[in-house]
């Protein structure tokens, strides 16, 4: 009785220093996202008053019916699984690199070059990679044209509108995937890398077997995040295309604030649900699988 | 303490007194997207009103026009609207028809004695769904602007025909007539991201030409394949394409690109609407520019300026201060406010107005000479109108992304297309 008395006064002082947290969480996290569903289910003209009109399923029958919302989910799915393809495998290549010795005295300086763009305002970088696309005075065309390479069509250009945002995000992300991943190389286990060499196996032999098992937690967490991140793309197409030309980069991030713009707010909503709940079940299933692996 | 008991009565009573003068002080709030000068307008015309309505103090917020949308909408469905609001008829619009809460201002014009300058027209578009939603207090006029400066490098003067405006644009874009031989300038400095941008353009071409649907009839007819609007369409589509007389990102670009392109020297031909002389008289352009018509593209039809719709003011249902805004919403019909409106604003719906302190380019609007073409504003009567026109922007945004080989049968195939799109849509919205 007395042992119980004190474990609940020990629970009790850390529920105690938890509950700010837990309280800022819901207020600030959960409360926004439930009150962002409960919109979806309500006429856009009546959401945000007292008493608002509630039409059940109806906004999202709205939503799904739209092949323009459908074309934005399946642009978005691909741009994501393409995005995190891109960073996460130059991210680890880089990384990589930077872990042997091949590199030498210059180690940190490469480091500052991929980290820098991490912590450079967003909207400032995106708007220096437009610049860098523009069609009749960008350095991309110019370097090009040096090279007498044909000319890309960056963001005026349907086909390579997609790629032009890509590579900015790229620019803009990669570094903090590299950080991550050089955090785990630096606790990798040397012995079991000098045991493959006593044994013979070859460089990617050991990068294959010995290496990249003991990079598994960097590899999931990147995975997840960069998932979370590539889906919700947004800042990238309001500042780089505002989802053009004709719709190539109108991600469903960009497609539902058009509808918020509009003051469409129940079908917004519903689209930011649907995105929630993709991203959701996408982030929590490569969680799981990774988890599952480890154990 | 009697002579205490005294002073404490009278601080009292003086500050009964005080707070019931202060009861009487009224502030208006007023909610536009005019930018700084929007806001000194109001100021002045608050100024004025004051005069006969002591105590009564306006408070102009501008929003860029997207934020300018929503807050409104939300504002008026959640019953947190300001006393007045101030855009465009067609904005105005979605405000009525996404809130419902937009005061029917018919009576209010009518009792207003001195209003024999609106013309039918002024009224028609200031009327939605058989409610008069906005006073009308500015003409919205649109011409075209050529930089004079590089008219006078290339050896060529305002251009009045198409055939004139295609001659000129091409000897900008590759004459630098900047005087920068490495820089790179344009013909035309034009938009196409959103559907209002490409389709706002193509009204100009439109509507300049003396032609009066871009689109759609009142009726209900698809007009783009009818041979005089066909053409048009069609050198519309090539001033993006192959005459190569526009910025290659112009696909991409929305107002603030276009302003960065026309502003920052790149463009020598473009839009001036009577909003942009004031500003343009001083800043950016510095008065390098003349100000015509929208050049002519048959000679059987007189070519012009375009009237792109009229700002108004209009007052929400719930408005806090409704009686009041009223009475500032006439005020704004006055000739004192319409003088104002005409120095500040460069537009305005009175013709008994002072125009001699105006720049030949803001007479050119305050005192028109052509001919002027006013927009039909199908969205007022064709209910899908909005759908129909972003459907039509994405065809066309196809197009100038991927130019088809023959256009007059691209053009034949997507009117076949609205067509049938609008027959659809029609059924649909009953």
């Amino acid at each position: 009785m007395r042992a119980m008395g004190g474990r609940w006064r020990r629970e009790s002082v850390f529920y105690l220093f938890a509950l700010p947290f837990a309280a800022l969480t819901i207020v600030f996290g959960l409360w926004p996202i439930a009150l962002s569903i409960q919109v979806s289910f309500t006429g856009s003209a009546t959401a945000l008053r007292a008493v608002p009109s509630y039409v059940g399923w109806a906004n999202y029958a709205t939503v799904l019916a739209d092949p323009l919302f459908l074309a934005s989910l399946w642009r978005t799915l691909l741009y994501a699984g393409l995005s995190v393809l891109a960073n996460l495998g130059f991210a680890l290549g880089f990384a990589l690199l930077l872990n042997t010795a091949f590199i030498g005295r210059m180690r940190g300086a490469y480091k500052l070059a991929v980290f820098l763009p991490v912590v450079t305002p967003d909207v400032a970088g995106y708007v220096v990679w437009r610049w860098l696309y523009d069609q009749s005075f960008g350095a991309v065309n110019a370097a090009l044209k040096l090279l007498g390479l044909p000319a890309f069509g960056g963001l005026a250009a349907p086909a390579t509108a997609m790629l032009a945002v890509l590579l900015a995000e790229l620019w803009h992300h990669a570094g903090f995937y590299m950080v991550i991943f050089l955090a785990n190389l630096a606790v990798v286990d040397r012995a079991l890398e000098e045991a493959a060499d006593i044994d013979g196996a070859r460089a990617w032999q050991k990068l294959w077997f010995v290496v990249l098992p003991q990079l598994r937690p960097a590899i999931v967490i990147n995975l997840v995040y960069a998932l979370i991140q590539f889906l919700k793309t947004f800042t990238v197409v309001i500042t780089m295309t505002k989802g053009g030309p004709n719709g190539a980069t109108n991600f469903l991030s960009y497609y539902a604030y058009q509808f918020f713009d509009e003051a469409r707010y129940g079908e917004a909503t519903a689209m930011a649900t649907v995105l929630f709940a993709i991203v959701l079940l996408i982030a929590g299933t490569v969680y799981a699988l990774g988890e599952r692996g480890r154990t | 303490m009697r002579l205490f008991l005294r002073r404490q009565a009278l601080a009292i009573g003086a500050a009964l007194l005080l707070g019931g003068g202060a009861a009487s002080a009224q502030q208006l709030t007023v909610w536009h997207d005019l930018g700084d000068n929007g806001s000194k307008w109001f100021g002045a015309m608050a100024d004025a009103f004051a005069k006969t309505h002591p105590g009564v103090t306006v408070r102009p917020t501008n929003y860029p026009t997207d934020q300018w949308f929503g807050r409104s909408i939300a504002a008026l469905n959640t019953d947190t609207a300001p006393d007045l609001i101030f855009n465009n008829y067609e904005r105005v619009i979605r405000v009525a028809a996404q809130t419902g809460k937009v005061m029917d201002l018919k009576p209010v014009l009518a009792s207003v004695a001195d209003k024999g300058f609106l013309g039918e027209d002024d009224l028609r578009v200031a009327t939605y769904d058989g409610r008069m939603i906005i006073l009308p207090v500015q003409r919205v006029q649109m011409g075209m602007g050529v930089r004079k400066s590089w008219l006078d490098r290339v050896g060529e003067k305002f251009p009045e025909t198409w055939e004139d405006a295609k001659r000129v644009a091409v000897k900008f874009s590759t004459q630098h007539p900047d005087g920068d031989p490495n820089g790179t300038t344009f013909g035309f400095g034009l938009e196409a991201a959103k559907p209002r941008d490409l389709i706002h353009m193509l009204d100009l071409f439109v509507f300049g030409a003396g032609l009066k649907h871009t689109l759609i009839d009142p009726v209900g007819n698809i007009v783009i394949d009818e041979p005089k609007h066909a053409l048009v369409l069609e050198e519309f589509l090539k001033t993006y394409t192959s005459y190569k007389v526009v910025a290659p990102d112009t696909i991409n670009y929305s107002f603030n690109e276009m302003y960065q392109v026309i502003e920052g020297g790149k463009a020598g031909i473009f839009r001036v609407g009577d909003w942009n002389v004031g500003k343009w008289d001083t800043q950016a352009i510095k008065g390098d520019f003349l100000v015509g018509a929208w050049p002519r593209f048959f000679p059987e039809l007189q070519n012009g300026v375009v009237i792109g719709g009229m700002r108004g003011v209009a007052v929400p249902e719930n408005a806090p201060n409704k009686a009041l805004a009223i009475e500032f919403a006439k005020f704004m019909l006055t000739q004192e406010a319409q003088q104002l409106s005409l120095s500040i604003m460069g537009a305005a719906v009175r013709k008994d107005l002072d125009v001699s302190a105006l720049s030949p380019r803001q007479q050119f609007f305050a005192k028109p000479a052509g001919a002027l073409y006013a927009y039909d504003f199908p969205e007022s009567v064709i209910l899908y109108y909005p759908e129909l026109e972003a459907a039509f922007h994405r065809k066309l945004l196809d197009a100038i992304a991927k130019p088809p080989a023959d256009w007059k049968a691209f053009i034949a195939q997507l009117a076949g297309e609205m067509r049938e799109l609008s027959k659809q849509m029609a059924a649909k919205k009953g």
